[in-house]
């Protein structure tokens, strides 16, 4: 229970924050958070990260703080069909680690994993295949519930900024960490598995 | 909480990999803090800083910023070029 707390606790701050950060640099740019998608979506980082690190304990966090950005910061309230969304976009990341450990890359931390969490390399590659899945899924939905969110509707265009922006924002908050946390810490040689 | 911290540690080790392969992992905190101002300031520039700028921004000594430089250009992460504009001054550049 404490782990699960902890885990919770720690995976809404950091997806809620990123959020928060994402949204205002949308606003410095006078664009509003919206449905066709950013090209750097930083909280895609928050959805690999906890569910690699933490696995599918931090899902719940995770979707709250999905759907808690958009309420406390653009007094938008979800439709059943927003929440939908939102729970298909975390969904991406487990639905990605499912469809890797089918292909033989099961998680671990490791070297000898398939799939090494302790491996930036590695965690780019979830970044790139959940992105996919966010991306195609999400638009799948969209378009499937013919929803038009800010006058725009789902097509390739926007399955492209999808997953195009999920990546370069992943890979943004992801070179951000390690410059901000390494200086921070001195590690031991020969620790790095 | 042992598991909640192993998985926080499994993080960090993954970002310490992340600054390995960008080859500052060895740098000692002034020296980061070197290499950082370098990059801070020809991101919001544009073009090559040089020596002065170094250590105008970082707040670090003139003798520790050379000391760092040194050691940046033996590791082929930087290169110096002479400035076409004053030939007294020499221009920080990324190999």
């Amino acid at each position: 229970m404490k782990y699960f707390l902890s885990v919770s606790a720690t995976s809404f701050t950091f997806s809620f924050t990123l959020w928060i950060i994402w949204s205002y640099f949308l606003m410095q740019a006078n664009l509003n958070p919206s449905w066709d998608g950013s090209l750097i979506y930083l909280p895609h980082a928050a959805r690999v990260l906890c569910l690699v690190y933490f696995g599918y304990k931090s899902i719940p966090a995770l979707y709250l703080a999905e759907i808690s950005g958009p309420l406390v910061f653009g007094s938008v309230i979800p439709d059943p069909q927003m929440l939908f969304l939102a729970m298909v976009s975390v969904l991406s990341v487990p639905f990605a680690l499912f469809v890797l450990s089918i292909m033989g890359f099961s998680l671990g931390h490791t070297r000898q994993s398939p799939l090494n969490k302790r491996n930036y390399r590695h965690i780019a590659l979830i970044v790139m295949v959940s992105a996919m899945f966010n991306a195609l899924l999400v638009n799948l939905v969209l378009a499937e519930f013919d929803v038009n969110y800010f006058g725009k509707t789902a097509d390739v265009i926007q399955v492209a900024r999808f997953f195009v922006g999920d990546i370069l924002g992943a890979a943004t908050v992801i070179v951000v960490l390690a410059v901000t946390f390494r200086p921070l810490i001195s590690r031991p040689k020969g620790n790095s598995d | 909480m042992k598991t909640f911290l192993s998985d926080i540690n499994d993080a960090l080790i993954m970002l310490g990999s992340l600054e390995n392969d960008l080859a500052i992992n060895n740098f000692k905190p002034n020296e980061k803090k070197v290499f950082y101002t370098i990059v801070i300031l020809q991101e919001s520039s544009g073009h090559p800083c040089n020596i002065s700028d170094v250590v105008e921004h970082s707040g670090l000594s003139r003798s520790s910023v050379y000391k760092t430089l040194k050691k940046l250009v033996s590791g082929n992460i930087i290169e110096f070029e002479q400035s076409r504009d004053d030939k007294r001054e020499f221009l920080i550049k990324f190999c």
